[in-house]
């Protein structure tokens, strides 16, 4: 951007706050979102791509063992070499990726099918009604979600991919709540939203048409966020045996059997680490690099 | 009586605040007739947008309590359920708001914030309710309203977004439109352009307009009557001839002389009211105008003055000191 540029864009943008002249301005460029957001979109596609096909892939079975190679290193025909019990290590990094998206996913689509609406609606009609339900939202998130998870999930058995989304998904819904909410009230109390009502429209229409529009920047990079922060949950959850039960291969259950033989096979405990860390940066760094995205165009307005 | 538009019946609202009830508009009455334009005129803190609120039939905070009747067109509005609210909202009465920054949805085109009334409202189907807001967005003096129809609000200047408001506001044909300080915050020249367009559209949609403001010019030559509050009471009413040349009330005065005058020779003093409106929580039990009025009384501290009527046609005012007029009536 030239000197001269960037002279007109900063005084546009300070202009149209206050702008006064009868006239029509021409749109804004906004700020490109730079090469790491793609390569992290990438990333994070090639992980969902890969998890959604990996049963087309040419990709050894996870949970077969070869004992005629146990514990071995990368190589051509064990890309990432094997475990101490002769499986494929990239087979099973993928196919655990199977297990860290579907939860993640899963889970965040329970929480934002939950909270999102409640906390909209509370945060519109206030009231009685948004009392009763922040005041229980915020009694659940004094509760750490750690912990609740754990205590769940170790009683309730035989677990199944099913129990671990819905536990994690209820878990996290106070915190999707509690983030909308203050989201929602925001927008709630600006006139173009009363301006709507007078208009006639119903509640839904407000909250679909004037406020769900108005944070979704909050909305999504929040979702990417929870998404990142329920994969890393799961790790936890996994390591702690408390997740899909073995020989299905989660990232967190891989890392946590490769704890006894981490100084004789060290790739098994670094693969499957990179693979979560790099899901998870990736998908904060969407997050993070969506919100000042959006927050620029918010400061304009 | 059954044939005003709007028809307002000591109306009270009142907020419970910590400090104690804060009756922010007292025993307000009035009428307003079909194709009538009406100011209500008052400094800030006088009742004005609580008001307009209140005869909307929004409650302006969750602490306020509402006494009193406004029935718009006969039907009533007071104490009725949000659903029997939306029936005449758009289609009986609109609000213009205050500020065109905040009162149009900055993530939708304002073609859409437009046609979005036409077809909830209306039931038009998709095309007609485009075709329609092309054509309000014209009315309102948008230049190549196609064009403009897919635009931001972001991309529209101040004066082009109050147009887009009142386009919206005027979808469905009100009768009876609330403009709540449509001018405040745009420039001299856009402010004229915006009232003269107000009042160009009142002539040809056949509506009543209320015209809020704490600028009496603004209401001068627009108004057919003038409303001045003080205090959330109404201290004058009458004909806008009545309220500049005959008025009775000192405040109205008081407000008349602080507007500057271009007469006025450069570096003339600005003319104020001196001391500051009242606190509505602690206020005497005489005239609320009485501690900063150069004619006050004693009567004036300890009573209320009631709404009095003139000779002149609904010309009212409440003061027990009243102002003589120029035909030197008492």
């Amino acid at each position: 951007m030239t000197n001269k540029n960037r002279f007109t864009t900063l005084f546009s943008r300070f202009g149209s706050g206050t702008d006064q002249t009868d006239t029509i301005m021409k749109p804004e460029k906004k700020p490109p979102l730079g090469t790491m957001f793609w390569v992290s979109v990438g990333w994070v596609c090639l992980n969902i791509f890969l998890a959604i096909t990996a049963n087309l892939l040419p990709l050894k079975d996870p949970i077969a063992q070869d004992y005629n190679a146990i514990s071995v290193g990368p190589s051509m025909h064990y890309l990432l070499g094997t475990d101490d019990i002769g499986r494929d290590i990239l087979s099973r990094i993928i196919f655990g990726s199977r297990i860290s998206i579907a939860v993640s996913f899963g889970a965040m689509f329970i929480a934002f099918g939950i909270g999102a609406p409640a906390a909209m609606l509370a945060a519109l009609r206030r009231g009685r009604f948004d009392t009763i339900l922040t005041t229980v939202m915020y009694s659940l998130l004094a509760f750490p979600a750690i912990i609740a998870t754990i205590s769940v999930l170790s009683f309730w058995v035989p677990r199944n991919l099913l129990k671990v989304i819905v536990v994690i998904g209820i878990a996290s819904t106070p915190l999707v709540y509690r983030v909308i909410r203050t989201a929602s009230l925001a927008v709630a109390g600006r006139d173009f939203v009363t301006a709507a009502k007078v208009q006639g429209a119903t509640d839904r229409r407000i909250l679909i048409k004037e406020i769900l529009p108005n944070i979704m920047p909050i909305l999504l990079s929040f979702l990417l966020i929870g998404i990142a922060s329920v994969v890393a949950l799961e790790g936890a959850l996994a390591f702690l045996g408390l997740s899909i039960t073995p020989p299905t291969p989660s990232w967190g259950n891989m890392i946590n059997e490769s704890r006894t033989v981490m100084s004789t096979n060290p790739g098994l405990v670094i693969f499957p680490s990179l693979a979560l860390c790099l899901f998870i940066l990736s998908l904060n760094f969407i997050g993070d690099r969506l919100r000042n995205y959006f927050d620029v165009a918010e400061v304009k307005i | 009586m059954t044939n005003e538009l709007l028809e307002v019946k000591n109306l009270c609202t009142t907020f419970a605040t910590a400090g104690g009830d804060l009756r922010a508009v007292d025993n307000v009455s009035f009428t307003l007739g079909a194709d009538e334009t009406l100011g209500i005129v008052g400094e800030s803190g006088s009742g004005k947008t609580v008001l307009a609120r209140t005869i909307m039939g929004l409650q302006a905070r969750r602490n306020a309590t509402v006494a009193g009747s406004v029935k718009i067109n006969g039907a009533e509005v007071i104490g009725t359920s949000e659903q029997q609210k939306r029936e005449i909202w758009g289609t009986e009465v609109a609000m213009i708001f205050q500020d065109p920054m905040t009162s149009l949805n900055p993530v939708m085109r304002i073609g859409h914030q437009v046609d979005e009334t036409l077809r909830i409202r209306m039931g038009m189907s998709k095309d007609e309710a485009k075709k329609r807001a092309i054509e309000l967005l014209g009315l309102v003096g948008i230049p190549s309203p196609e064009e403009r129809y897919d635009v931001f609000p972001s991309e529209l200047s101040g004066g082009m977004r109050q147009r887009v408001v009142i386009a919206t506001a005027l979808a469905c044909s009100p009768k009876l439109v609330l403009a709540d300080e449509p001018t405040t915050g745009l420039d001299v020249t856009i402010q004229a352009q915006i009232l003269n367009l107000l009042d160009e559209l009142k002539e040809k949609l056949k509506m009543s307009v209320v015209l809020i403001t704490h600028d009496l010019g603004v209401v001068a030559t627009r108004t057919s009557r003038i409303i001045v509050m003080y205090a959330g009471r109404i201290v004058e009413i009458g004909s806008t001839q009545d309220i500049f040349k005959e008025h009775r009330m000192p405040y109205t005065r008081a407000l008349l002389e602080s507007a500057p005058k271009v007469s006025n020779p450069s570096h003339t003093r600005l003319v104020t009211i001196a001391g500051r409106p009242p606190n509505l929580l602690a206020l005497e039990n005489g005239c609320a105008f009485a501690p900063r009025c150069t004619y006050a009384t004693e009567k004036c501290h300890n009573e209320r003055p009631v709404l009095e009527a003139t000779g002149n046609d609904g010309h009212m005012f409440a003061c027990w000191n009243p102002l003589t007029t120029r035909r030197g009536e008492v």
